[in-house]
């Protein structure tokens, strides 16, 4: 049975007068991937971005219901959002290296955090970042060209490698393979195989396939709410809602 | 919200799949019905009509295969249309079996005598006509995706092998009483097995049925009559 690291209790979030999330409740297991699937708008994005407070930087956002990783609130007022950042990582739908090289990419988050202060440590940080993104081998000889001189799926690789230099607890990942190809997707969905070993994934995707052949939990939304979660096998062999069937089969008007 | 595809195109292939599966059914059904009537008729003539049906089916069957890899590729099912079409992929094995054991049991009438006793086609004339129902009513329950029909169904193959029993032994003891009567006592014998497999392939389809309704198995071993030892 595996442990709940994150758990959203009655989450609800604003957008100003308009409501994009209806008391979400859901349970995030450790070392496991759970994918969020729903039509555009629903509500998967805004959920993702309420476990790393990406929400905090939009002015008329509220956030209200707890979110708890490992028993704690992190929607707590005092929380120190940077340190909740560091224990969260986040790979986009674009992939989207810094402007510096393949090496500072990696360097910078470790340096923020005050991870690495001698340049072996920083050296060694990199090069298991990169291993664990399964890119060394690709980019060892020339981690001093720019991040942005990679291709769209080793860039997206990169992401991951920098989201796991500060070694985080949690990778949330919003369409990481959206703007890939079929190889490069290949490519990720095998890292994430390996990632979940060591971290809690949450994978929000608009590939039915491809939730299914990654994660082991689903959760589908629907105009914020949370209609279904469950094993993602029953999910896409039996869901019990209509809506979720409706939905997973192209039925979705 | 409605119920069909966004994609039309999709929602067609899936009726095309269910429509060709509906016609391969009805033919097996025409088929076994012809081949028992084959049987206890002792109808010589028709032979040939049946093993050519046979072939039609068997035609059947691969253009399933395709349409249903056709769909996999296409349009990766997803919940009750990924039971639709996995179910016809087995549905449609199951429906070749029988069409071969049908097949099988026209060829059984070449050798019988035209004065077959009465009393020794009963047994086999009843347990055909079980094996008929059972199979008009799998399909039935495919059709209307009847989960209890279906489960009728897979109960009531223990009264197929009470019958197989009894037809069993009314040739046996036929047989044991002139030893002349062994070249087509054993056809007989053959066409009777024929039918209680019909039978298995029929609960099959109907575990298949329940299945597709309902996204689980039966559970628990389905009740089970007399059977010969082989």
């Amino acid at each position: 049975m595996s442990n709940v690291k994150i758990k959203s209790k009655n989450l609800n979030v604003y957008y100003g007068d308009k409501q994009a999330l209806f008391d979400v409740n859901l349970d995030l297991n450790e070392k496991e991937v759970t994918a969020l699937i729903g039509p555009s708008g629903c509500g998967k994005s805004t959920f993702i971005r309420c476990i790393n407070r990406m929400n905090d930087v939009i002015d008329i956002c509220k956030v209200t219901g707890n979110i708890e990783m490992d028993g704690i609130n992190i929607n707590d007022k005092d929380l120190d959002v940077v340190s909740l950042r560091e224990r969260v990582g986040m790979v986009f739908q674009k992939p989207n290296p810094f402007p510096k090289s393949i090496y500072d990419n990696i360097s910078y988050g470790p340096k923020i955090h005050g991870k690495g202060e001698t340049k072996s440590e920083l050296d060694q940080i990199v090069e298991n970042s990169l291993k664990k993104s399964a890119l060394w081998e690709e980019v060892k000889d020339r981690l001093e060209e720019p991040g942005t001189s990679l291709s769209g799926g080793q860039q997206q690789r990169l992401c991951i490698a920098r989201a796991i230099s500060v070694n985080p607890e949690v990778i949330l990942m919003d369409e990481p393979c959206s703007a890939l190809d079929p190889i490069a997707t290949a490519k990720i969905e095998e890292l994430i195989d390996e990632l979940k070993k060591t971290y809690t994934i949450v994978i929000v995707t608009h590939s039915m396939a491809q939730a299914v052949r990654v994660s082991q939990k689903t959760g589908f939304f629907h105009l914020g709410k949370l209609i279904e979660v469950g094993k993602t096998e029953k999910i896409f062999k039996n869901p019990d809602n209509k809506m979720t069937q409706d939905y997973i089969t192209g039925r979705f008007g | 919200m409605s119920n069909e595809h966004t994609v039309k195109s999709y929602e067609e292939e899936l009726q095309f799949l269910k429509d060709s599966l509906i016609k391969m059914g009805s033919l097996t059904e025409s088929q076994l019905s012809d081949a028992m009537d084959a049987v206890i008729k002792v109808d010589k003539d028709s032979i040939d009509k049946i093993i050519k049906s046979d072939e039609e089916i068997n035609k059947f069957r691969s253009k399933i295969d395709t349409q249903i890899m056709n769909l996999l590729v296409k349009r990766a099912p997803m919940a009750i249309d990924l039971r639709e079409t996995i179910s016809s992929l087995k549905i449609s094995q199951d429906l070749e079996r029988i069409g071969d054991l049908s097949k099988s049991n026209a060829k059984k009438v070449k050798p019988l005598p035209l004065d077959l006793p009465d009393e020794l086609l009963g047994n086999l004339k009843r347990l055909g006509e079980l094996v008929m129902k059972q199979l008009n009513d799998v399909l039935d329950s495919y059709v209307n995706k009847n989960f209890d029909k279906a489960k009728e169904v897979w109960e009531k193959d223990e009264q197929v092998d009470d019958l197989t029993y009894i037809a069993m032994e009314s040739v046996i003891d036929f047989l044991s009483k002139d030893k002349k009567n062994l070249d087509f006592s054993t056809h007989l014998i053959f066409a009777t097995k024929n039918l209680e497999r019909a039978g298995d392939h029929i609960t099959n389809i109907a575990e298949t049925v329940c299945y597709l309704v309902k996204g689980e198995y039966l559970k628990g071993s389905r009740p089970k009559g007399k059977v010969i030892q082989e």
